[in-house]
């Protein structure tokens, strides 16, 4: 089976900045897999995920996601984009609009443009709406505006969001790092379990180890920009997390800011 | 003396300059003030007691500039979408925006009676040239304001709709839309509140509403007519205010 993800030889940096932000990475993620990324502030998690949801450019190398190369200098078909789900770390919600109406938002780029434009989904869309918020257990929030809900309520929405778009491949940005511990691994359960029910691939990004033995089949370790470690989460090692947390070997010139 | 308090000198002598310079040459004879005081009471007195029979020309007067202000303010929207989104940072390149901001400062700039002044010589009388000009004027605040509100929202449901495949039609409608609504509806009836304010006095130019009455009863002397029309103005203004510090209440 053809992979999700082959990254080859990838290097990118942000405009301005001394450091490059990805660095020499290369990376194959199988179909299917439930891959966690771990590492401390800046060492890349965010860029990396961003920049395979095809909203960076200029970047050096070969990506290719779902069978399709990305091209450095522009986004990708908006056809193809909605195979790829992102979960965004502040929820990026419609504050004004209704739980329902996010939900359907993740339903833009499947359904005829006038339909998006009048805001009139299908049935099906609907539906499969619902199905998304039920499986986050907020089907009785349809109506309530997100500016009224709580945090770990609106991670629920924007991770219903993404269901609805029926991605084949999920990338979560710390999906649960605003959340208290008990209801991080609640939600992030609940992430992994309905991506897998939907055979959809999945890739988060994460503080927090535990959370990666729980819920990933596989952990890479990332550190100023490059891959320290990629292993099955059996082999998982409390030394290797520590070695990728610890200060024991800071690159020259760059402060790591650990966040626990 | 320190550059700093040099520059407060001078600019001092040049605002001394200016308020001099305007006081010797305007021609200003303080003595015609003063004797003219009692033509002043006069004038006044002529104005009482308001005369009542003009409120058939009140309400024909007030109801047109009413039509003017609010075909004026629709307008003024349909001109200012396109130009409030071509006018975005955040939506257009510089090489479209820049000009746009231009042209609209350049709107901004022209006086509403200046405008319909124009607009009565290339259409002539009545309330039509009065919405053009209203129409034309209001569009360089509106479509600033409606750009101003598209560059305060927040960037990251747009970024969530463009990765869920959203066009940009679409990220408009379902992101951006959605968080500007509140302030475009009170920007708009702000502008309505100015436009209703500013027509008042179209009908001095020949250009529609209530304001062609006062200027026909005080250049035939009916000061008391005018005095009426001008409560009249006074009232709606009121009102006007009244309704939108309502209004605005529910959209903030």
């Amino acid at each position: 089976m053809r992979n999700a993800i082959d990254i080859d030889d990838l290097s990118f940096r942000h405009d301005a900045a001394a450091q490059p932000a990805i660095e020499q990475v290369s990376l194959g993620i199988a179909a299917g897999e439930r891959v966690a990324l771990l590492g401390p502030s800046g060492a890349g998690k965010t860029t990396l995920l961003t920049l395979l949801d095809g909203r960076l450019h200029g970047w050096r190398g070969r990506v290719s996601v779902l069978g399709h190369p990305q091209v450095p200098e522009r986004a990708p078909a908006l056809a193809n984009r909605a195979d790829t789900g992102f979960i965004f770390q502040e929820f990026a919600l419609v504050e004004r609009s209704t739980v329902m109406r996010n939900a359907l938002n993740g339903r833009l780029g499947r359904m005829p443009a006038w339909r998006g434009l009048l805001g009139s989904a299908a049935k099906r869309d609907v539906d499969i709406a619902t199905a998304a918020l039920r499986d986050c257990g907020i089907a009785e929030l349809v109506d309530r505006r997100v500016d009224s809900l709580s945090g770990g309520q609106r991670q629920r929405v924007a991770i219903a969001r993404c269901l609805a778009q029926e991605p084949r491949l999920i990338l979560a940005d710390e999906p649960v790092s605003n959340l208290d511990p008990a209801r991080a691994a609640e939600i992030l359960g609940l992430l992994t379990t309905a991506a897998k029910a939907r055979g959809a691939t999945t890739m988060f990004s994460s503080h927090q180890p535990e959370l990666a033995r729980r819920f990933a089949d596989r952990v890479i370790g990332m550190r100023n920009g490059r891959i320290v470690f990629d292993l099955p989460t059996g082999q998982l090692t409390d030394d290797a997390t520590a070695a990728l947390y610890g200060d024991a070997d800071p690159a020259p010139g760059v402060r790591l800011k650990v966040v626990s | 003396m320190r550059r700093r308090d040099l520059g407060g000198f001078w600019a001092g002598a040049l605002i001394a300059g200016v308020v001099l310079w305007s006081l010797v040459t305007a021609d200003v004879e303080l003595s015609r003030l003063i004797s003219a005081g009692p033509r002043i009471a006069d004038f006044l007195g002529r104005m009482f007691p308001p005369d009542p029979t003009v409120m058939e020309e009140i309400w024909k007067g007030s109801a047109e500039t009413l039509r003017i202000a609010t075909l004026g303010t629709v307008g003024a929207v349909i001109l200012s979408i396109p130009l409030g989104l071509l006018a975005t940072e955040t939506m257009v390149s510089p090489a479209i925006h820049r000009p746009v901001r231009t042209f609209l400062a350049f709107v901004r700039a022209i006086p509403l009676i200046l405008v319909a002044m124009l607009m009565v010589g290339a259409v002539g009388l009545g309330p039509l040239p009065g919405i053009i000009a209203v129409a034309f004027h209001a569009t360089g605040m509106l479509a600033k304001f409606y750009a101003e509100a598209i560059e305060g929202v927040s960037r990251a449901p747009i970024a969530a709709l463009e990765s869920a495949g959203a066009g940009p039609l679409l990220r408009l409608r379902h992101a951006i839309w959605p968080q500007i609504a509140p302030v475009v509806a009170r920007d708009t009836i702000f502008r309505f509140e100015l436009n209703l304010r500013e027509s008042l006095i179209l009908g001095i130019v020949g250009a529609g509403g209530i304001g062609f009455y006062i200027q026909t009863y005080v250049r035939s002397f009916q000061y008391d007519k005018a005095a009426s029309v001008t409560i009249a103005v006074i009232v709606m203004v009121i009102a006007i205010e009244a309704i939108n510090v309502a209004l605005r209440r529910r959209f903030s």
